[in-house]
C-alpha cells in the first residue's frame, strides 16, 4: 500500500485546484482522485465548488486523499491545502488563491514567469513554488491545458502511479477521438517532467498568514437590507472580467473603424465606449472610443461582426489590456 | 484519526460487490438502473438533475429499459408518475427544493390513494432570494405528506437507501410512496468509493423482479376500479387512519428489510445510527451529511475524556420517537441542529419532535439546546460540530439551557461594508432619445415604426451593466440590449430563473441598472401581470403622483425557453387576460442554467443531457415546440421573433412591442440565442450559427400584428436559403446528424421544418389565416 507524504489531524492529504471554468479544473480533480482511489488504493473524496457562476469563472476543485481504513466524514471544503494546482496566473489579481497554505505546502501554477517572480505576485511567504507553462505545452501538443496541469500534480503526489493515468487517459479517449490519446499523453508527460520547483524558508519570527473561512460574507444581518434586496444595483461595474479570457482578446485599431456599431450589437458584455462627437460637417454623432477590457470575456464575437479591419483577434500579451483599456463613463454615485 | 470505531464489527455479506468511485446522483441512477424500473417522469432542478441525466446517458448506451418522461414542470412529473404508478409498474423520480414545493399537492394524493413509488428528493433550499444549495427545508415540508422518509448520509447510502426504499414502499403492510432524502452537493457532488452489486439480478432478486402480486391496478379489464372517488366525512377520516396505521408499521418493516440488506451486503442501517452514546453524557442530533462529520468531533471530545456521543435516524417519517427517547435516557444535554427553520416555532421541527419524543417517555431530565445551522448550505465544518458541542457541555456544566433558541453560523456585517449606491440611476433623457417613432396607421390599423441607423442607439445606455457573469460569448445579453435598443423611456424588468437572472444577481452584485423583479419561472408572467395593474391602479388613485413620472413604465418579462415550458399556463393565462406588458422569450434551445437538460424548444436530434446521443438514441426524439405560434392564438396584438443577426428588424420589432404594451396589450416575442457552451460551439461564431439558423427557415424572422402574419425577412426572395444541414454542422450537438446513420432523422427534422414554413408563407400571403 502507498503512503500519504503528510497528512492532516484527521488522516487527510488535502489539494485544491484554484481554476476558471473552462480550463478543467473539475475534471482534472476527478481524474487526479480516481488515481487514487481506484488505482493507488487509497480512500478519497473529491468536488467542485458550485455557484451560480458560469463558464469563465472562479471555480475550486477539491480533493482528499487517506488511507484506506480511514472513514471520510468531511464535507466541507479544502481549507489548508497540502498542494494547490493554480490553473491561470492571473486568479490571484482577485481571488487568494494561496489561502490557507502550510509552510510546507507546494503552489503549482500553470506561468511562464519564475518561481521569484511568482512568489511576490501571489504574496507568498513560505512554501514551495512549482511552476509549469502549462498553457504554452497545450498549444504546442494541441491539446487541454488540464491535461499539462494533470502531469505537474502527478509529480507533487508521488504516491500516485502516473502509469495508471496513462491508462486512464488511453482508455476514455480511444474509442472515440483515437488522434487525440498521443498528444494527451505527450501533454501529461511533458506537464510531468517540465515542473520546476523552489523552496522558499518562512523569515524567523515570521508566522504564515491565518486563512478566513470561504464561508465567510461581506453583509451581514445588521447591513444586508431586508428580503434580500439589492439596494445598490448597477454595482456589478465594479467586478473586473478579465480572467475569463483564455488567451486571447480583440484589438482596436481605431483609423479603420467606420462606427458601424455591428460589434456593439453582438457584445455580450458591453464593453465598447462610444462618445459623442461633431461628425466632418458639424453634426453630433457617435464614435467608437474603445475597449474596456476590465469586462471583456475574450469570446472575438465582435472580431466575426465587425465588416472592417479596425477590430482583429490576438494572442493576450501582459499588460496591454491594461495600457489599452478604454475605461466606461459611468455616472458614478460614489 | 478518523477511523469508524465500529469498523472491525461489520460483517462483509454474502452478495458479490465491486466498488465504484462516484457521487450520491450517480449512484441514485445507479441504483435505478439496476432496478429497472419501468417509468421515470422528471424535470430537472439542481441539484437532483444528474439523476435524470445519468439515467438519459446509460439509456443511450442500452443500459436499462427505463422511459424517461421530461415533464413540463414537477407538478407534471408528480402526474406523470401518478399516473404509472396507478397502471402498476414501478415508477422513480427525483427532485430538489421548489420543485418538491411545486409538486407538493400532489404528494398526499398519492400517498393518500396508496400507490408506492420512489422519490429521491436531493435535498437544497427553499427561498426567496434564490439559493440552489443544500438545506433541509424542502424536506421539512415532506413530514407531513404521508411518504415514508429515508435518509442518507453519504452516496453509499443513497445507493443502498435506494434499494432498501422500494422494497419499503411495495411491502404489502405499507403500500405507501416512500422519499429517499440525501444532501445536495454535499453528498449529491461529492464523489467516494461506494460498493455496489455486481450483478443487477441480485438487485431485482432482493427487491423482487416484479411488483408484488395483489394489488389492483387501472390496467385490469376484469377488475375495473375507481382511483381517488369523492370521499368527504365520515368516510375521509378512516381512509387517513388506515394510513396513519401503514406509517407506522413502516418502522418495522423498515427494520426487518434493512437487515436482511445487511445480511446480503454488510452494510446496516440502524433506525438509529448512535455513534458513542452508550454511556454519553452530551449529544448532537443531526441529519445526513453533517451527522458523520459530528462522529469526527466525538472522538476528538472522547480523547480529552468528554463522554461525547451523536445521534442521527436514518428514517425520520415514521419518526422513531421512542428508540430517540431510550437513546437519550441518561445524556445530560442534547444540541438538536435543524438544517431548516419552523419560523416562529422555536426551533425547527427536528428538537420539537425530539422534546415531543422525551417528554412522551417520560424523560424530564435531558436539556435540550435548538440550534438553526447550515442553511442554504452554509458549509458545516468539524469547528461547527464542536460549537454544536459547546453549547450541550455548557449546559450540562451550569445546569441550564441559557439560550434554548438560536441560529448557530450568522454573521452581524461590518457597517462600513454596508451597501451604498454605486451608479446613480439613468436620466429619463438619456432613454427617451427621440430617435425612434411609431405612428399608428388608421388606414391598416397597424404601427409605423422609423429607426435610425444602430450607431445613433450607442449613445442609449444599455439597460443591463457589464460585470455579469454569463460565459464568453452568451448570446443572451446581446440579444437582449438590441430588444431594448427599441424602447424608449424607463422599463421594469421581470427576469424568470434562468441563466440571466442568475448571472445579472450574483449577491451583493446587480447588473440591473433599472429596477428588476426576479420569481421563479412558472410564474414570472402571473406576477409581472400583477406588478402592471398595480401601477395602473396606484396611478389612478394618484398615488405615484409624488415620483414624477414622465410617461408610464414599460413592463418587460424576460424568460428562456425553460420558463414558457412550466410557465406556459400563466403565460397564456396573462395573454388571455391582454395585461399591458412584454414578455420576450429568449431561446437556446435547453435548459442551459441546469446543466443544458432538454426543453420543449430543444430541436428533435439535438444532443441534450438528457437527450444524449448514443447507440440507441439519437438525441431529441420529439419536435421543437412553436410557442410564438402558441402565443399568437391567444389572440393577443402583437407577436414576433427575431434574432440578433438581424439587428435593425429587432430594433423595429421591439420599437413595435413597445407601443403595443403601452397602448393596446400583451406583446410576445421569441429571440434565438447562442449558448456556445452548451451547443458545443465556438463563442465567437454565435451570431453566424443564428443566422444560419434563420436561413434555413427553422427559425423564420415574422410578425402577428393584430392577427396579421408577415414575414419580415424572406431567405428565399434574398436568395439566401441554406440546407438545414449548414447550419446544424456549426454545432458540437447536431453534428451527428449529417452522419448517414441519423438521416433518417434529419431528414423527419427537415420535414417538420419545411411544413410549418410553408405554413407561415400561407399566412403570410393571407390575412385570414
Amino acid at each position: 500500500m502507498v503512503m500519504l507524504p503528510k497528512v492532516n489531524e484527521l488522516g487527510f492529504f488535502e489539494i485544491r485546484l484554484e481554476s476558471i471554468g473552462g480550463l478543467g479544473a473539475n475534471l482534472a480533480g476527478k481524474m487526479l482522485a480516481e488515481a487514487g482511489v481506484m488505482g493507488a488504493g487509497l480512500n478519497g473524496v473529491s468536488f467542485s465548488s458550485y455557484g451560480s457562476e458560469k463558464k469563465g469563472s472562479a471555480v475550486k476543485a477539491h480533493i482528499r486523499f487517506c488511507d484506506i481504513d480511514t472513514r471520510i466524514r468531511d464535507t466541507s471544503p479544502v481549507e489548508r491545502p497540502h498542494v494547490i494546482g493554480v490553473f491561470h496566473e492571473n486568479l490571484s489579481k482577485t481571488i487568494n488563491v494561496i489561502s490557507g497554505m502550510h509552510e510546507d505546502s507546494i503552489v503549482l501554477v500553470n506561468s511562464r514567469k519564475t518561481p521569484e517572480q511568482l512568489k511576490s505576485q501571489l504574496k507568498l511567504k513560505a512554501g514551495i513554488i512549482a511552476v509549469v507553462d502549462a498553457t504554452g505545452i497545450a498549444l504546442q501538443e494541441n491539446n487541454r491545458v488540464n491535461m499539462a496541469m494533470i502531469g505537474g500534480l502527478f509529480r507533487l503526489c508521488d504516491f500516485l502511479d502516473a502509469e495508471f493515468m496513462k491508462g486512464v487517459i488511453r482508455k476514455s479517449l480511444e474509442k472515440k477521438y483515437p488522434a487525440a490519446v498521443q498528444p494527451a499523453l505527450d501533454t501529461f508527460q511533458r506537464g510531468y517532467d517540465e515542473v520546476k520547483f523552489q523552496t522558499f524558508l518562512l523569515d524567523e519570527g515570521d508566522a504564515m498568514p491565518s486563512f478566513v473561512r470561504m464561508d465567510t460574507p461581506v453583509l451581514g444581518y445588521e447591513t444586508q437590507p431586508l428580503g434580500g434586496l439589492i439596494t445598490n444595483p448597477g454595482n456589478s461595474i465594479l467586478k473586473d472580467l478579465s480572467i475569463s479570457r483564455a488567451g486571447k482578446m480583440p484589438h482596436f485599431a481605431d483609423d479603420k473603424c467606420i462606427h458601424c456599431a455591428a460589434c456593439d450589437n453582438v457584445c455580450p458584455d458591453f464593453c465598447f465606449v462610444w462618445e459623442e462627437q461633431p461628425d466632418k460637417k458639424g453634426r453630433p454623432q457617435m464614435f467608437l472610443q474603445g475597449i474596456d477590457y476590465q469586462y471583456c470575456k475574450g469570446c472575438l464575437k465582435c472580431v466575426q461582426a465587425c465588416p472592417t479591419e479596425a477590430l482583429s483577434s490576438e494572442l493576450e500579451e501582459d499588460g496591454y489590456a491594461d495600457e489599452h483599456r478604454v475605461a466606461h463613463k459611468f455616472h458614478l454615485a460614489i | 484519526m478518523s477511523i469508524d470505531i465500529r469498523k472491525e464489527t461489520v460483517k462483509q455479506g454474502t452478495v458479490e460487490q465491486r466498488i465504484v468511485y462516484e457521487s450520491g446522483n450517480e449512484m441514485a441512477a445507479y441504483a435505478a438502473h439496476q432496478i429497472n424500473y419501468h417509468i421515470m417522469g422528471y424535470f430537472p432542478i439542481s441539484p437532483s438533475t444528474e439523476v435524470a441525466q445519468f439515467l438519459d446517458l446509460m439509456k443511450a448506451n442500452g443500459q436499462h429499459d427505463i422511459v424517461l418522461i421530461p415533464a413540463d414542470g414537477e407538478h407534471g412529473s408528480a402526474g406523470v408518475c401518478y399516473g404509472a404508478s396507478a397502471a402498476g409498474g414501478r415508477v422513480f423520480n427525483a427532485t430538489s427544493a421548489n420543485g418538491y414545493l411545486y409538486m407538493l399537492e400532489q404528494m398526499p394524493v398519492q400517498s393518500g390513494t396508496r400507490f408506492p413509488m420512489v422519490l429521491n428528493l436531493v435535498c437544497r433550499s427553499v427561498s426567496g432570494p434564490l439559493d440552489i444549495h443544500g438545506d433541509h427545508s424542502d424536506l421539512y415540508f415532506a413530514l407531513n405528506t404521508g411518504w415514508p422518509i429515508v435518509l442518507c448520509r453519504d452516496p453509499q447510502a443513497v445507493y443502498d437507501m435506494n434499494i432498501i426504499a422500494l422494497k419499503l414502499a411495495e411491502d404489502p403492510e405499507v403500500r405507501l410512496p416512500v422519499i429517499v432524502a440525501s444532501d445536495g452537493y454535499f453528498t449529491s457532488h461529492q464523489k467516494r468509493r461506494v460498493m455496489t452489486f455486481t450483478h443487477r439480478e441480485d438487485v431485482q432478486k432482493f427487491v423482487g423482479e416484479h411488483p408484488p402480486e395483489g394489488f389492483q391496478h387501472v390496467l385490469d379489464r376484469e377488475n375495473p376500479i375507481t382511483v381517488g372517488p369523492y370521499m368527504n366525512e365520515p368516510d375521509y377520516i378512516n381512509n387517513c387512519y388506515q394510513q396513519s396505521m401503514a406509517m407506522y408499521r413502516a418502522e418495522d418493516v423498515f427494520d426487518r428489510i434493512q437487515q436482511e440488506y445487511a445480511e446480503l451486503t454488510g452494510r446496516e442501517y440502524p433506525i438509529l445510527e448512535l455513534y458513542r452514546m452508550d454511556d454519553a453524557e452530551v449529544a448532537v442530533f443531526l441529519l445526513n451529511s453533517s451527522a458523520e462529520i459530528i462522529k469526527d468531533v466525538v472522538d476528538q471530545l472522547r480523547a480529552q475524556g468528554i463522554k461525547a456521543g451523536a445521534i442521527s435516524p436514518n428514517i425520520i417519517r415514521p419518526f422513531p420517537a421512542k428508540r430517540i427517547a431510550d437513546a437519550l435516557k441518561n445524556v445530560k444535554a442534547l444540541t438538536v441542529g435543524d438544517r431548516a427553520d419552523s419560523y416562529g416555532g422555536h426551533g425547527g421541527n427536528m428538537v420539537m419532535e425530539v422534546r415531543a419524543a422525551l417528554q412522551q417517555y417520560g424523560n424530564s431530565t435531558t436539556m435540550v439546546i435548538s440550534r438553526i445551522y447550515g442553511l442554504g448550505g452554509k458549509d458545516f465544518y468539524a469547528e461547527d460540530g464542536l460549537k454544536m458541542f459547546e453549547f450541550a457541555i455548557d449546559a450540562m456544566n451550569k445546569g441550564i439551557v441559557e439560550k434554548p433558541f438560536d441560529y448557530h453560523g450568522v454573521t452581524a456585517g461590518d457597517p462600513s461594508k454596508a451597501p451604498k449606491r454605486v451608479l446613480e440611476p439613468m436620466k429619463y433623457e438619456d432613454l427617451k432619445t427621440g430617435l425612434i417613432t411609431v405612428t399608428p396607421d388608421e388606414v391598416t390599423g397597424k404601427v409605423n415604426v422609423r429607426i435610425p441607423p444602430l450607431r445613433s442607439l450607442t449613445k442609449k445606455p444599455k439597460r443591463i451593466a457589464p460585470g455579469h457573469g454569463a460565459c464568453p460569448g452568451c448570446g443572451i445579453f446581446s440579444g437582449l440590449e438590441l430588444f431594448f435598443k427599441g424602447i424608449e423611456g424607463d422599463i421594469v424588468a421581470l427576469f424568470h430563473t434562468g441563466c440571466a437572472m442568475v448571472v445579472t444577481t450574483g449577491y451583493p452584485y446587480s447588473a440591473h441598472k433599472a429596477t428588476y423583479i426576479h420569481n421563479l419561472f412558472q410564474n414570472g408572467a402571473a406576477t409581472l401581470s400583477g406588478v402592471v395593474e398595480m401601477f395602473h391602479e396606484r396611478k389612478r388613485r394618484g398615488e405615484l403622483d409624488q415620483y414624477g413620472l414622465k410617461d408610464d413604465f414599460t413592463f418587460v418579462m424576460i424568460t428562456g425557453d425553460g420558463g414558457m415550458d412550466i410557465g406556459m399556463g400563466p403565460a397564456i393565462g396573462a395573454a388571455l387576460r391582454n395585461h399591458k406588458m412584454i414578455i420576450l422569450e429568449y431561446d437556446n434551445e435547453g435548459y442551459m442554467n441546469t446543466g443544458a437538460q432538454l426543453s420543449y424548444s430543444t430541436p428533435m436530434g439535438h444532443r441534450t443531457s438528457t437527450s444524449n446521443v448514443g447507440k440507441f438514441q439519437g438525441g431529441k426524439v420529439f419536435h421543437h415546440k412553436d410557442t410564438a405560434q402558441i402565443m399568437a392564438a391567444t389572440n393577443i396584438p402583437y407577436v414576433f421573433t427575431g434574432s440578433e443577426a438581424n439587428p435593425q428588424d429587432l430594433v423595429r420589432k421591439g420599437a413595435k412591442a413597445q407601443w403595443y404594451a403601452q397602448n393596446v396589450g400583451m406583446v410576445y416575442g421569441k429571440i434565438l440565442i447562442t449558448c456556445p457552451l452548451n451547443w458545443l460551439s465556438e463563442d465567437k461564431d454565435g451570431s453566424d450559427i443564428i443566422d444560419q439558423a434563420v436561413n434555413s427557415c427553422f427559425f423564420p424572422l415574422y410578425e402577428v400584428e393584430r392577427g396579421v402574419t408577415t414575414i419580415t425577412y424572406n431567405p428565399e426572395e434574398k436568395g439566401k436559403r441554406v440546407p438545414v444541414g449548414d447550419w446544424l454542422k456549426m454545432m458540437g450537438k447536431t453534428k451527428h446528424l449529417n452522419k448517414p446513420e441519423y438521416a433518417e432523422t434529419l431528414r423527419e427534422f427537415e420535414g417538420e421544418i419545411e411544413r410549418r414554413w410553408n405554413m407561415l408563407k400561407a399566412k403570410h400571403e393571407n390575412p385570414y389565416l
